[in-house]
C-alpha cells in the first residue's frame, strides 16, 4: 500500500509538471501584451522581466531578435533595446526562477509590477474562508437530510427531499444566484446585493458572507444529500444489516452501529476531496458577487490581459485539483482494498 | 477395443425422453431486446417521462423558434430597449406589457413620473395606464430637475484645513440713486440652533483690496433674514456707483465642517432694462432650480468655492403603471407629408382622399399605409391644389411594423426579443452539446474500450495520458483554446471535446474491467473469438446503457460550461449564444428583473429535465434493476 500511495503521490508531482509546462508554453506563445502605464513602470516592467530572463536588453537595435517589444527613452545618453527571449528558453528561466527563487512572475496591467505571489496571497484568504465556511454548513446539512431521506425512504418526505435535491442540483450556480440576489437584496432588501468592502462595519461583512455561503453549500448539500441517501440505502437493504437485527439489535443500534459506519465509507473521501476542491473557488459567484477572492482575480487578469497573473492562477487551479484526485484516490484505496488499480487482463 | 474388459454398443443405449411427452413449452411471449425493454421500463418511470415531454418541448421550440419568430435579434434597436413581457392584451393586467414602478420622482410640472429615458411627455401621457401621487411632500438633500425649494448650503471643506468657503455672485453695477435694496433669507427657523452653522458675513465686494467691502453683516452667529438697504449705504459712504459682488463667506474655524443655509436673495431696485436682468439672475427664492440652471446653463450667477449642496430640496413620489408598448409603438407627433409623398399613397391604393372635402373623407385603405388619420391639410391659394397634410399615425408603422409588435418576454437593452434570442441561444447550445457528446461518445467509447480490454501496459500508458488531461481544469484548456484560436463556435468545439471524451472513456474502462473476467468472455475466448468481436459483440453491449446515459447528461453540462464562460467574458461570438445574453443581462438584474428571470427559467427547466430524462434512463438502462420496481 506504502509502495502505491508513493506511486500515486510521485504521479501527481509529474502530472503538475507536465501540465504546468505545457500552460506555461502556451501562455507565453500568445501575442506579447504591452503593460500599461508610463515610461518608469514600463521600464520597472522591463528590467524586472530582464532579471527573469524572458527578455533581452540591448543598448543598440538588434533587429535579428524578431519585434522590438519596448525602447527606453534616453538617460545618460543611454537606451535600451528589450526584445523576447524564444520561448523555450524562457520556459527554462521560469524553472530555474521558480526551483531557485520561487519566483512566479510580476503582473502587467492589472497591478502593474507586483509580484504574481503577493497578489495571490493578498486574495486566496478570501477564497478559503468563504469555502471553509460553506463546508462547514453544507456537510452536516447534507448529510443528515440524506440520513433522513434514508429512515424515511419511500415516504413523503422521502420524496420531498428527494424531489427538491433534484430540482436544486440541476439549476446552474448563476439562475441560483441571480435568484437569491433578486429577492435577498432587490425585493426584500435584507443582504448587501455586493461583497461589503473591508472597512465595512462588523454586522455588514457577517451579512455580506450569507448570499455566498448560501449559493456555495447550497450545491453541495445537494450532492452530499443525495449521495448519502444512495449509500445508506444500499447497505439498508444488505444482509448484514438484517441479521444486525435478527440478533435482536433495535433499529437505531443497528443503523448508527451498522448502516451509517459503512454507508459512510465513500462519502468520507468525497468530503475530504470536495474541502480541498473548492479551495479554488467559485469563479462565477466571486465575479457576480464581487467577492475579491482568486477565482475573481482569473476574470480581472483575463480582461486585463494580465498574463502571468492568470498563469499564476491556472496553476493554483491546477495543483488544487490534481491534489483533490489525489486525496480521493488514497482514501478510496485505503478504505476499499478491493479496488485495484491497473490489473491485467 | 478388443483388449478392453467392456465393450459398449449403440444398441445398448436408450433416449431416456423417447416415446415420452416433452412438457416444456415454447416461449409465447415475443422476445424483448435490450433497448426496447429498456424503453418499457423508461415508460414506467412517471418523472422521466414528463422531464423527457418538457425537454421535447424545449427542442421542439429552440428549432422553431428561431426561424418562424419574425422579431429583430440582430440589428440594434435602441428605441424598442427594455419593452416589458407582453402576452396578452393591454388592459388584461397581467403579463400585459405594463411596466409597474413605485417610488419614482415625479415630474410635478408636466404631471408625468420621471422615466430615466427621454420620451416625450405626450407619449408618456398616452400610455399611462394609472398613476398614484404621494401628496406627502418629501425631502431629499440634492437638486432633483424635478425638485423645488430647499436651501442652499455653503460649507468648508474639511479635506482642505482652514479654508473659508465663499459663495459669490456675478458683479453687478450699483448706483446710489437706483433704490438697490437687498433682502436675504437665512435657513429654516428648524436650523437655527444646529450646532454645525459657521461664522459667516455678508458683503459687497467691488475690490480686492479690505476697504473696498461693503460689511452687510459682520461675522456671527446671527441667522435672521437681513434687510439692506444698498443704495442707502453707499449715499452714506459717499459713493455714487460702484460693480461689486455679493459675497458670502463662511468662516472655518477647526477642521470640523461649518456651513451656512441661504434660502434666498432677492435683489430689487434699478430702473434700465439690462440692469433688470442681472438682478433677476442674481436673485433666487428657489435654491434647487438656481442650483440646476447653474450646472446646466452658465455656472455664472453664483460661484462657489468650498462644497455647495442642496438641502431638504422638496420632491413629490408617485407610483404608475405604464404601458411600455404604447410608449415605443403608440401615437406619433403630428407630422407633415409634402403632396407628392401623400399623392404617392393615395395612387398606390394604401388609402384615398378628397381634398376638395377635407381630413374627414381620408380612409384607409392598406395595412402599409403610414398614416392613420389626417389632422389638417393646407391648398395652395392660387392653383387651388393641395400642398401638404398634417397627419397622425402610429410609431410602430414608421418602424416598419403592420401592427403592434408583441414580444412574449420583452425585449433587452438592444431592443432584442428576448423569447427568440433565448431560443436561438439554446439552439447554438444544443446543438453544440449535440455535436460535442457525438464525438465524445464515439472516441471515448474507442479509446476507453482499448484502454479496458488490453490493460497492462497500453492500459497503464493511456492512463497516464487521461490523467494528465484530466488533470488541467476544463476552465483552462477552454481559455487557453479560446485565447489562442478566438472565440467562435468551432474552437468550443474543440475544447469541450478535449475535455469532454475522458469521462465517457472512463467509464467505458471501468465496464471493461468489470465484464472481461466474466465467464461467458472467457467462454467465448475458448471458442477462438477475436478481440474486436469480444470487444464489440460481447462486452460493449453490457456498458452501452451507463455509457448513452453519460453521453446524454453530457449535453446539459456542456450547455452548462458555455454559459459560464459567458460570465467569465470568454462567451461564444458570431452565434447567438444563451450565455452571452444571460451575463449581458445580469446587470439589469435589479431594475429590469424579467431579462433575467426568464433565460433563468428557461435554463432551470431544461437542466432539470435533462437530469430527469438522464436519471430515468440510467435506471433504464440497469438492468439490475430490473423486476425491482
Amino acid at each position: 500500500m506504502g509502495k502505491y500511495v508513493l506511486k500515486r503521490i510521485g504521479l501527481a508531482f509529474v502530472t503538475a509538471f507536465i501540465i504546468l509546462s505545457l500552460t506555461f508554453v502556451l501562455i507565453k506563445l500568445l501575442p506579447f501584451q504591452r503593460p500599461i502605464g508610463g515610461d518608469a513602470q514600463q521600464i520597472a516592467y522591463f528590467d524586472k522581466q530582464y532579471g527573469l530572463g524572458y527578455v533581452y536588453r540591448f543598448e543598440k537595435e538588434m533587429s535579428q531578435y524578431g519585434e522590438l517589444l519596448y525602447k527606453s527613452p534616453v538617460d545618460h545618453g543611454r537606451a535600451y533595446y528589450y526584445y523576447q527571449v524564444p520561448v523555450l528558453e524562457q520556459y527554462g528561466n521560469w524553472l530555474n526562477n521558480i526551483i531557485t527563487r520561487w519566483d512566479w512572475g510580476y503582473s502587467k496591467s492589472y497591478q502593474p509590477n507586483v509580484a504574481a505571489s503577493v497578489i495571490i496571497m493578498s486574495r486566496i484568504g478570501y477564497s478559503i474562508r468563504l469555502n471553509i465556511i460553506s463546508v462547514i454548513f453544507s456537510v452536516p446539512i447534507g448529510i443528515l437530510l440524506g440520513i433522513w431521506a434514508a429512515l424515511k425512504k419511500n415516504t413523503l418526505t422521502d420524496h420531498t427531499i428527494s424531489t427538491m435535491v433534484m430540482v436544486f442540483i440541476s439549476i446552474p450556480s448563476f439562475v441560483l444566484i441571480s435568484f437569491v440576489l433578486r429577492i435577498f437584496c432587490y425585493t426584500l432588501d435584507w443582504l448587501p446585493s455586493t461583497w461589503p468592502p473591508d472597512t465595512a462595519p462588523t454586522a455588514a461583512r457577517i451579512k455580506g458572507y450569507i448570499i455566498p455561503v448560501f449559493c456555495l453549500s447550497f450545491g453541495s448539500i445537494c450532492g452530499y444529500c443525495r449521495f448519502t441517501r444512495a449509500e445508506l440505502c444500499e447497505v439498508m437493504e444488505s444482509d448484514y444489516l438484517l441479521l444486525a437485527r435478527t440478533k435482536g439489535l433495535t433499529r437505531r443500534q443497528a443503523i448508527i452501529r451498522h448502516a451509517l459506519k459503512n454507508a459512510m465509507v465513500p462519502i468520507f473521501p468525497s468530503i475530504l476531496a470536495e474541502f480541498i476542491g473548492i479551495l479554488g473557488g467559485s469563479m462565477i459567484l466571486e465575479s457576480l458577487y464581487g467577492i475579491p477572492g482568486i477565482g475573481k482575480l482569473f476574470v480581472l487578469s483575463l480582461n486585463y490581459k494580465d498574463y502571468d497573473i492568470l498563469f499564476v492562477d491556472m496553476a493554483i487551479f491546477t495543483t488544487i485539483s490534481l491534489l483533490a484526485g489525489v486525496v480521493l484516490d488514497l482514501s478510496y484505496g485505503f478504505i476499499d482494498p478491493r479496488i485495484r488499480m491497473g490489473a491485467k487482463k | 477395443m478388443e483388449n478392453h474388459p467392456y465393450s459398449f454398443q449403440k444398441d445398448d443405449f436408450v433416449l431416456v425422453q423417447q416415446n415420452k411427452r416433452i412438457m416444456d413449452k415454447k416461449l409465447e411471449t415475443k422476445p424483448t431486446t435490450f433497448f426496447r425493454d429498456a424503453f418499457c421500463r423508461f415508460c414506467k418511470n412517471k418523472s422521466s417521462v414528463a422531464g423527457a415531454i418538457i425537454l421535447a418541448i424545449l427542442i421542439l421550440l429552440a428549432i422553431i423558434v428561431p426561424v418562424v419568430s419574425p422579431h429583430n435579434i440582430t440589428n440594434v434597436r435602441t428605441s424598442e430597449k427594455f419593452l416589458a413581457p407582453k402576452m396578452f392584451e393591454a388592459g388584461t393586467g397581467f403579463w400585459d406589457g405594463t411596466r409597474k414602478k413605485e417610488h419614482v420622482v415625479y415630474d410635478a410640472v408636466n404631471g408625468v413620473p420621471a422615466l430615466s429615458d427621454k420620451y416625450t411627455v405626450e407619449a408618456i401621457k398616452q400610455s399611462l395606464v394609472s398613476l398614484t401621487v404621494d401628496p406627502e411632500v418629501s425631502m431629499i438633500d440634492a437638486a432633483s430637475p424635478y425638485g423645488t425649494g430647499g436651501l442652499i448650503v455653503v460649507a468648508t471643506d474639511t479635506a482642505l484645513e482652514n479654508k473659508d468657503a465663499y459663495m459669490v455672485s456675478k458683479p453687478i453695477a450699483f448706483t446710489n440713486k437706483g433704490g438697490y435694496q437687498l433682502e436675504i433669507v437665512l435657513g429654516d427657523e428648524e436650523h437655527v440652533n444646529d450646532s454645525l452653522l459657521g461664522e459667516y458675513c455678508v458683503y459687497l465686494k467691488s475690490g480686492e483690496r479690505a476697504e473696498d467691502r461693503m460689511m452687510i453683516r459682520d461675522f456671527g452667529r446671527d441667522y435672521s433674514p437681513i434687510s439692506f438697504d444698498i443704495s442707502g449705504a453707499m449715499k452714506d459712504a459717499g459713493i455714487s456707483s460702484m460693480t461689486a459682488q455679493i459675497v458670502f463667506e463662511v468662516h472655518s474655524t477647526t477642521d470640523v465642517l461649518r456651513y451656512i443655509l441661504v434660502k434666498s436673495v432677492q435683489l430689487s431696485g434699478g430702473s434700465r432694462a439690462k440692469n433688470l436682468d442681472v438682478l433677476e439672475e442674481v436673485s433666487f427664492d428657489n435654491p434647487t432650480v438656481m442650483i440646476n440652471n447653474a450646472d446646466t446653463t452658465s455656472m455664472g450667477y453664483w460661484a462657489c468655492s468650498g462644497r455647495k449642496g442642496i438641502h431638504n430640496s422638496e420632491i413629490y413620489y408617485c407610483d404608475y403603471i405604464l404601458d411600455t408598448y404604447k410608449l415605443v409603438y403608440g401615437d406619433a407627433d403630428l407630422i407633415t407629408y409634402s403632396a407628392t409623398e401623400f399623392n404617392g399613397w393615395v395612387d398606390k391604393g394604401w388609402c384615398s382622399y378628397d381634398y376638395k372635402i377635407g381630413p374627414e373623407s381620408f380612409v384607409r385603405l392598406s395595412d402599409e399605409c403610414p398614416i392613420d388619420s389626417v389632422e389638417s391639410q393646407t391648398v395652395m391659394t392660387v392653383t387651388k391644389k393641395l400642398s401638404s397634410v398634417t397627419a397622425r399615425g402610429y410609431n410602430y408603422r414608421k418602424m416598419g411594423y403592420d401592427r403592434m409588435p408583441k414580444f412574449i418576454l420583452g425585449t433587452d437593452s438592444s431592443g432584442f426579443d428576448l423569447f427568440k434570442r433565448a431560443f436561438a441561444g439554446l439552439r447554438t447550445s444544443l446543438i453544440l452539446g449535440v455535436c460535442t457528446a457525438a464525438f465524445c461518445f464515439v472516441f471515448g467509447l474507442i479509446w476507453g474500450s482499448i484502454s479496458g480490454y488490453f490493460g497492462g501496459n497500453v492500459d497503464l500508458l493511456m492512463e497516464r495520458f487521461c490523467e494528465i488531461l484530466s488533470g488541467v481544469p476544463w476552465i483552462v484548456i477552454m481559455t487557453l483554446c479560446i485565447l489562442h484560436l478566438g472565440n467562435n463556435f468551432l474552437t468550443f468545439f474543440l475544447a469541450l471535446c478535449m475535455t469532454g471524451w475522458m469521462g465517457t472513456a472512463a467509464r467505458t474502462r471501468t465496464q471493461f474491467y468489470r465484464f472481461k473476467g466474466r465467464e461467458y468472455v472467457l467462454a467465448s475466448r475458448t471458442l477462438g473469438s477475436s478481440d474486436m468481436r469480444l470487444i464489440f459483440k460481447h462486452i460493449l453491449p453490457n456498458s452501452m446503457g451507463t455509457i448513452i446515459t453519460s453521453s446524454v447528461l453530457m449535453i446539459p453540462s456542456v450547455i452548462f460550461s458555455e454559459a459560464t464562460l459567458a460570465y467569465l467574458n470568454l462567451g461564444l461570438q458570431g452565434q447567438q449564444s444563451f450565455g452571452v445574453m444571460m451575463s449581458a443581462n445580469q446587470q439589469y438584474l435589479s431594475i429590469y428583473p424579467n431579462l433575467v428571470i426568464f433565460p433563468a427559467v428557461i435554463i432551470a427547466l431544461m437542466m432539470i429535465s435533462f437530469n430527469l430524462f438522464g436519471n430515468g434512463l440510467r435506471d433504464a438502462f440497469n438492468p439490475s434493476l430490473k423486476g425491482s420496481e
